[in-house]
């Protein structure tokens, strides 16, 4: 190895490598500050990402593989790496005054979420299984501890400690799948795996391998049978990690699921059976639970749960247009969710949680502004016209319907038709009930950026989606 | 690239809601409101005045692209069918302001908001020539719609939203699928008239057919999927009423003429004799719910369900009486509705009650009313001299043709409507007067008067010379036929 190569690795690695300094530099710049310069821990961080996303854009230009074949800067990782930016960026300007209202404001707080970063921006970019573990198992370290951030409440306290054991069941059960991998194929690389057993896809050992792969991948995203976590865990995190947790960590699941299950090996068996079930299944059990809850974050958290079976049956139509299709469907969820938590995350304010959907009981006739983007939010994570979430649906089901899966493309509207009504009940509450108290929101001008940067996307790529639709086709890899 | 007359009209309303936004003063709000829709009537007028009615192409084209990496387009354009209902919209739009005057009282600018929004997207509806822009304006009305049903409705109004917005989106969520399979069989676009130029096999014309006809069937509304109407109806504000009625319904009848019958030719006949025994089932059943109403709204709610009855019916004869008709009958439906359900707004504003029980002799006290509403209840029952004799009269000899059976339900139909029209008439206008001593009731005003002169006016105008609006209709129609009969005729 020269160091002309390694030079070459490192810069398609660069813009990890920028995140994963600035989050070791924040660590030690956090105990230096005074107790009233927290602000800059949030600019710090900001900068840290925004150095990353310039990084990533001057490197988009080609594929660069590095690390004998363990890492790869392609435009699909670019892709993800952007929704990563955005949904991590905007997390930092949501949590400053939630942080001080919940006292959790200390540096570990940024640090975390950049590290949880990185290990996302790794998950992208990696092409081996053992990669993806590394970069997985970053992620969702640091998603556990966040998780259990709120150190003084027990819903917090439990929320983190479910996560940490049935996610530590499930990256074993990943693992497994990939030491069986290693021994029927004797490599772990995704690219050298489909060339090993180009003779005989079916062999029931390799099946049973991708099977515990599945599963392990499918928890991370938060899909049937493997959802249990995610409505104890979303509503015990501080909201400011639900809203990251249901936008970053469940993009990079679906970025490795995409890169494994589009794999020829995958592909050519007939595990997309299993795929198609796992996306009826969750698109209706997040559906049809969210029907009855009355916590908007059990809500938001069945939601997400419906929004990953749907996002899943692009992954069944599989082909350039329906991993396009998933990809515009996640940049697109991560604008409208990060809207509607950024949302919730205002309500906290003094002894108001916010929590409870009928606390937003009236919420138009005391702020109309801030009702009417709720309800934007809201429909588009219905999937009405003319907002974003109805394209990303829109798009979806086209792919689906090009692969024949038109009787699947019937099961995912009506399913999404189901959805629809807990969406338009909250806009119910808020605009045809009458108040209940006064309250104030923690409005402040970060708040305020994110809410316009969110509502601007969704009102955006729903008038305009022509331009994200090309970006999203042109990241397909391999196509 | 000539002058984008069509975005204009399109748009305007939408503009005219952005400036609402900006504005606090509730009466600015409803002069401005008022303003834009008068101007958008205005240069409907001067599109119609340079349509060209020989002709069954598109008019007024504008194309663009949109989202170019799937071949969607912005692309407009009308031909005769969508210039009548493209001025129907405009008609009532203003009509819609001047009802909700006084009627709205709270949230006077969001109302008014929504309403302009209606209208846009509404009018987009009718002039779009691509089927994707099509289904974004056909379901983004349900966002407006709701609102203005579930905010300024009456008691019951979550519950009539719930429904509506449900029933509707359950519906047009199957025709999306069926859109996209449509892209797919028609070689990967969304233009309306590549669409219709394609010949598709019977098989997938079937099922696109069904898929077409529970969205559009729940829009008209047809038995059995009608049970949302009377909910939205007697709850909406009377403005959220006569676009219901007036537009909202032709929407779906609008649907079968330039999607189901271009498009699936073969299916279209194939069961055609499904959809006309529909409509006559629709015809007498709605009339019958129409005859047992003790609410105002509600019975002409279900007088609505009575007559789309009549317009599928004129569509499903497929033949030019009958399309003629049914398309004509259409645009007097909304006149004529709209006005009644302005009526009925009009007293219920001095009143505060619906139900005919308490009304009676109002001709003493409010003479012009009553005259005028004698006026749409006879038009709205079909008398020689008013418009939907016309329409009718055209639709049942269609129908007579079509299908001896169905026609004779239609004619009981139309009895049925004498029956219940006259007897509410009866009860709320003659008589005694039982209301007069409870309420000082006033006679209509100049407002209102505004809004009820130019819908009389087409009562009479289209009743005893209906030549220029079946000349508007009459190339398209035509044209419409030969489709359907060259294609269709394999059967």
């Amino acid at each position: 190895m020269t160091a002309a190569v390694l030079f070459q690795w490192m810069l398609a690695s660069l813009p990890e490598v920028i995140v994963i300094t600035g989050a070791c530099i924040l660590l030690i710049l956090g105990q230096l500050i005074r107790q009233d310069q927290e602000q800059l821990l949030v600019w710090a961080s900001v900068a840290v990402v925004l150095m990353a996303a310039v990084a990533t854009l001057m490197l988009a230009g080609e594929v660069r593989p590095a690390y004998s074949g363990m890492f790869v800067a392609d435009r699909f990782s670019v892709f993800f790496k952007f929704v990563f930016y955005l949904a991590t960026v905007l997390t930092f300007l949501l949590s400053r005054k939630y942080a001080d209202i919940e006292g959790i404001g200390s540096s570990e707080y940024y640090v975390m979420l950049l590290f949880a970063l990185s290990g996302m921006m790794i998950m992208a970019s990696a092409t081996d299984l053992l990669s993806i573990y590394v970069g997985l198992e970053l992620m969702v370290l640091c998603t556990y501890v966040l998780t259990g951030f709120l150190r003084h409440e027990r819903r917090s306290n439990e929320a983190a400690l479910k996560y940490v054991i049935l996610g530590a069941v499930s990256t074993g059960i990943f693992l497994y799948g990939v030491s069986l991998v290693y021994g029927l194929t004797g490599t772990t690389q995704l690219d050298a795996m489909a060339a090993a057993v180009s003779g005989d896809p079916l062999d029931p050992g390799l099946l049973l391998a991708v099977v515990f792969i599945v599963a392990g991948l499918v928890f991370k995203v938060g899909a049937v049978p493997f959802h249990m976590w995610v409505p104890d865990v979303y509503e015990g995190a501080p909201t400011t990690v639900t809203a990251f947790m249901s936008v970053g960590p469940k993009a990079a699941g679906f970025a490795v699921i995409l890169r494994v299950f589009l794999n020829p090996l995958v592909a050519g068996s007939d595990v997309w059976i299993i795929v198609a079930v796992i996306a009826v299944v969750t698109a209706a059990l997040g559906s049809f639970v969210a029907l009855v809850q009355d916590n908007f974050k059990r809500l938001l958290a069945y939601s997400s749960i419906a929004h990953a079976g749907f996002a899943t049956f692009g992954v069944v139509a599989g082909g350039a247009d329906g991993i396009a299709s998933v990809m515009l469907y996640l940049l697109i969820y991560a604008f409208m969710n990060l809207g509607i938590f950024g949302a919730v995350i205002m309500m906290r304010n003094g002894d108001f949680s916010g929590e409870v959907i009928e606390d937003y009981a009236g919420f138009a006739k005391s702020h109309p502004g801030l009702a009417l983007l709720m309800l934007i939010y809201l429909f588009s994570l219905a999937g009405i016209p003319p907002t974003a979430g109805f394209f990303a649906k829109f798009y979806v089901l086209t792919a689906l319907v090009e692969r024949g899966f038109v009787l699947l493309a019937v099961v995912a509207v009506l399913l999404s038709a189901v959805a629809a009504y807990f969406y338009i009940r909250i806009v119910m509450v808020i605009y045809m009930r009458e108040p209940e108290r006064a309250f104030e929101p923690a409005l402040t001008p970060l708040v305020r950026a994110t809410l316009a940067c969110t509502a601007a996307g969704t009102i955006g790529i729903g008038l305009f989606p022509g331009w994200f639709l090309k970006l999203a086709q042109e990241s397909v890899f391999g196509g | 690239m000539t002058f984008p007359l069509l975005s204009l009209i399109v748009f305007l309303p939408a503009v005219g809601a952005a400036v609402l936004m900006c504005l606090r003063n509730d009466d600015a709000v409803r002069w401005t409101a008022l303003g834009f829709t008068v101007v958008d009537l205005a240069l409907t007028i001067a599109m119609l005045a340079a349509f060209d009615t020989t002709t069954h192409e598109m008019q007024f084209t504008e194309r663009r692209p949109w989202v170019p990496a799937i071949g969607i387009t912005y692309a407009l354009g009308v031909d005769g069918i969508s210039a009548l209902f493209v001025f129907l919209t405009a008609l009532l739009g203003w009509i819609s302001v001047l009802a909700s005057w006084v009627a709205i009282d709270r949230k006077v600018k969001e109302f008014m908001v929504a309403l302009l929004l209606m209208q846009a997207l509404m009018l987009g509806v009718f002039s779009a020539m691509d089927l994707f822009l099509f289904y974004v304006c056909w379901e983004a009305m349900l966002i407006p719609m709701y609102l203005i049903i579930g905010v300024w409705g009456g008691d019951g109004r979550v519950y009539a939203a719930f429904k509506f917005f449900l029933y509707t989106l359950a519906g047009s969520l199957l025709f999306l699928i069926g859109v996209i399979v449509l892209y797919f069989h028609g070689g990967e676009t969304f233009d309306i008239l590549a669409l219709t130029a394609q010949d598709l096999p019977f098989d997938v014309q079937s099922w696109l057919f069904f898929a077409f006809l529970i969205a559009f069937a729940v829009k008209v509304p047809m038995v059995p999927v009608h049970t949302w109407l009377p909910d939205a109806h007697v709850q909406a504000p009377t403005a959220g009423s006569i676009i219901l009625a007036g537009v909202l319904l032709k929407m779906g009848a609008y649907g079968f003429l330039r999607f189901s019958l271009p498009m699936l030719p073969e299916a279209s006949v194939y069961y055609s004799t499904l959809m006309l025994a529909l409509s006559a089932l629709a015809i007498v059943y709605g009339g019958l719910l129409a005859l047992a109403q003790d609410d105002l709204k509600k019975l002409v709610a279900y007088s609505s369900i009575s007559h789309m009855g009549f317009v599928t019916m004129g569509i499903f004869a497929l033949n030019l009486r009958g399309l003629e008709g049914g398309i004509l009958q259409m645009f007097n439906h909304g006149v004529t509705t709209g006005a009644l359900f302005l009526f009925v707004g009009v007293i219920y504003e001095r009143t505060h009650t619906r139900s005919i029980a308490d009304y009676g002799g109002l001709m003493k006290v409010a003479p012009v009313y009553t005259g005028f509403l004698a006026l749409f209840t006879l038009s709205s029952m079909a008398l020689p001299g008013t418009n939907s004799f016309v329409g009718e009269l055209l639709v049942l000899s269609g129908g007579f043709g079509a299908n001896m059976a169905v026609g004779t339900a239609a004619v009981v139909g139309a009895l049925l409507s004498a029956a219940y029209l006259l007897g509410m008439y009866r009860k709320v206008a003659l008589g005694p007067a039982s209301v007069g001593a409870r309420y000082q009731i006033r006679d209509v005003n100049a407002r209102e008067m505004a809004a009820i002169l130019p819908l009389a006016i087409f009562v009479l105008w289209v009743g005893l010379y209906p030549k220029p609006f079946l000349n508007v209709i009459d190339a398209s129609v035509k044209h419409l036929l030969i489709e359907v009969d060259g294609k269709g005729s394999g059967q």
